[in-house]
């Protein structure tokens, strides 16, 4: 029974690395802001699977991994807000969200 | 390969299909679709690793919340129909893959080769564990963490109300 797929600790490391590829691999391709923090959303669950799969598998006498994802998703949340804040606030400045244009935010 | 593993296989093919799914598509709203699958496949691998109080906050603040804000901010944002679509040149989609693929070579030795192989130990941490964790040893991040929620969202509706017009 210790060899079934789901208790293989590398399997959901590797998931939490692509999660990690896709996302850094997302913030250089997309172009719209709105794409950009889609893609750190994604890194940010990757991290709380690493850390997870962890704290099953190499510490499972504490729950400290469980708590620092809480704390993570606590963080998604907070950043998300200000992040579609800073974005509704660039769009309704300069008429549009795309990444490379914005080239003016110093004033 | 018993049903658990063929769901746990499942699982897997739609986080990281989610996943592609959101950074590759032409249209905002399908990247949006895109995450709340990977979403969705995240909390089922923390099924899979014995911590349904995770996966259960993971539905309710990453697909019921920070999905349903972008989705907000999608439908706010306006006419994105009138650029053209999210393709990019060539040139950038190279320069992604690379700096992608480069990070993922420099992390996949160490993530991979640095923990070591565990027997399958036994993992009976309960959500009342949890919470006893958070009230004894880590009460001071999670004030901060409330402190941090409340700054943000008087950050936003002060963003969002009191900075109109070209002032």
């Amino acid at each position: 029974m210790t060899d079934l797929l789901y208790n293989n600790q590398h399997i959901y490391l590797f998931v939490a690395l692509l999660l990690l590829f896709f996302g850094i691999a997302g913030v250089v391709y997309r172009r719209t802001l709105i794409g950009m923090l889609v893609s750190m959303e994604l890194i940010m669950n990757g991290a709380g699977l690493n850390l997870v799969a962890l704290n099953r598998f190499v510490s499972p006498e504490n729950g400290y991994g469980m708590a620092f994802t809480l704390i993570i998703m606590g963080i998604a949340a907070a950043e998300a807000a200000i992040a579609l804040g800073i974005i509704m606030l660039t769009f309704k400045k300069y008429g549009h969200i795309e990444g490379g244009d914005l080239k003016e935010m110093k004033d | 390969m018993n049903l658990g593993e063929i769901i746990f296989l499942i699982t897997i093919v739609a986080t990281l299909g989610g996943a592609a799914m959101a950074v590759l598509s032409g249209s905002i709203v399908y990247a949006l679709m895109g995450l709340v699958t990977t979403m969705f496949g995240i909390a089922g691998l923390y099924i899979f690793l014995n911590s349904p109080f995770l996966s259960m906050m993971q539905i309710l603040i990453y697909v019921g919340a920070v999905s349903v804000l972008i989705a907000f901010a999608v439908m706010l944002i306006g006419p994105l129909y009138r650029k053209p679509k999210e393709w990019t040149t060539i040139g950038k989609f190279a320069a992604a893959l690379g700096v992608a693929l480069v990070s993922l070579f420099m992390f996949v030795r160490f993530v991979m080769e640095t923990f070591p192989r565990a027997a399958n130990p036994s993992f009976k941490i309960t959500t009342k564990e949890i919470g006893r964790l958070f009230f004894n040893n880590l009460v001071l991040p999670f004030e901060l963490i409330s402190l941090l929620v409340v700054v943000a969202i008087l950050g936003a509706i002060m963003l969002a109300l009191f900075s109109r017009g070209n002032k």
